[in-house]
């Protein structure tokens, strides 16, 4: 299938750079995994990072900090220590995509009739805001808005608002001037993958709905 | 004197020129010859391959002033960044064979290191447990064929190109993107202009960055 929404240019400019959040960052990898163009957009911005690092005027360093890394590295064994382990994830009766294979995941809860729930957690960052969303056939999600940026990627399933469709492999981008009642397709239930940026909070009735289960 | 180091062919001293830097060396002024990126990869190779000591320590010369003053042009102090530089350099010695020539350049595989260390520096977590969902040692999927490598050479070329033509405001985005935590709040301050305005400035700087990216391969 097409992808027919990506992720913006400052986005990926944000996630080449390191300064996207943990959460939306996630989003966006998932997005990565399968769609080559912006595999490319961002390879190109990481490229800007390498050309920014090569022009860096040259900073003086300590005059032993090559022998003190020299002697650092003799005393490690010869290849990285691999942490490789993949955490033990409930069956949510989809395949996680391979970007969550370190998330910690929790399982199904229930949200409202028709719609659930499961908390993702990122090692390295408690504060990140991000869950996997179920929503049945034909569901009605309660219009919200948000003080700052949802990531959202769908992994299943469609879903609809005002702006368009989005189909698996799709991520919207909604800012705050985006208020939107999502629905989801009629054909199959949706799974999504959605991230709310830093200290962005939900309003409307989602928002009410969401805050005192999931935190935010 | 001067015939102490090897001449070099027009094409390398094409490169060389603009950064080409004097330093003083035992009294004497010599030229800084720098290591075009075919040359980074070599050696980046010969780690991988043979933990070839001499290889690392012309990267390390070549790589850790500028990763140094790339933390501290982030924020991190002098002291930090000597830390962290040092962290990126072991990196860089044991994580050489994980390097993919044809997913980019050896400064753009560096840069990946420095900022993932960045990143754990700024949530300070001393965990090491940090999932960067962009990791430079994950797997390259297939080996990359001479042509993705003179492929990703070129788009190395065209991207320190596209740097030096943007108007120098654009530049200034981009470079403040990628140094600053909040950039907007610092794009707004080095440019003069009030921060509602810098959504926009960033944006038309980027379709004119992505212009020259997609034209210039
Ligand atoms: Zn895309």
């Amino acid at each position: 299938m097409t992808i027919a929404h990506h992720p913006s240019d400052e986005t990926l400019l944000r996630l080449a750079a390191g300064t996207l959040g943990a959460g939306p960052a996630l989003v966006v990898a998932v997005h990565l995994e399968g769609c080559a163009a912006c595999r490319e957009r961002l390879a190109g911005l990481e490229a800007v990072g390498g050309a920014i690092l090569h022009e860096m005027p040259p900073a003086p360093l300590s005059a032993d900090l090559f022998g003190r890394t020299m002697e650092r590295l003799e005393g490690m064994p010869p290849t990285p220590v691999q942490d490789r382990v993949p955490k033990r994830q409930p069956a949510l009766g989809i395949d996680l995509p391979r970007a969550m294979r370190r998330c910690d995941v929790g399982p199904w809860r229930w949200l409202g009739p028709g719609f659930k729930w499961s908390k993702v957690g990122i090692a390295g960052d408690p504060e990140a805001k991000v869950m996997l969303l179920k929503g049945r056939a034909g569901l009605h999600l309660p219009a919200h808005g948000h003080t700052g940026l949802e990531f959202m990627q769908v992994l299943s399933g469609s879903l609809s608002d005002e702006r368009g469709q989005y189909f698996p492999g799709d991520l919207d981008e909604a800012d705050d001037q985006v208020d939107h009642r999502p629905v989801v397709g009629q054909d199959s239930d949706c799974v999504c993958l959605a991230a709310l940026e830093g200290d962005t909070r939900l309003h409307g009735w989602l928002g009410r709905l969401l805050r005192p289960i999931v935190g935010f | 004197m001067d015939a102490a180091g090897p001449h070099l062919p027009d094409r390398l001293a094409e490169q060389v020129r603009p950064e080409a830097r004097l330093i003083v060396l035992n009294g004497a002024r010599q030229k800084e010859v720098l290591p075009s990126p075919e040359e980074l990869t070599r050696l980046l190779e010969a780690v991988a391959q043979a933990r070839d000591r001499n290889a690392f320590a012309r990267l390390f010369a070549y790589f850790a002033p500028r990763v140094k003053s790339f933390l501290i042009r982030s924020g991190l102090t002098d002291a930090v960044a000597e830390e962290v530089t040092q962290e990126v350099m072991i990196a860089v010695w044991r994580k050489a064979s994980y390097f993919d020539p044809g997913r980019g350049g050896a400064s753009t595989w560096v840069f990946t290191i420095a900022r993932n260390r960045r990143i754990d520096r700024l949530r300070r977590s001393r965990l090491r447990t940090t999932d960067h969902f962009l990791d430079p040692s994950d797997e390259p999927d297939t080996p990359p064929s001479g042509e993705d490598i003179a492929l990703m050479t070129e788009r190395e070329k065209g991207v320190r190109k596209a740097l030096a033509t943007l108007s120098s405001e654009q530049a200034t985005i981009v470079r403040l993107s990628f140094f600053s935590e909040k950039p907007h709040a610092e794009i707004a301050r080095e440019l003069g202009i009030p921060l509602g305005t810098v959504k926009s400035r960033v944006r038309l700087a980027l379709n004119r960055l992505r212009t020259l990216l997609d034209n210039d391969p």
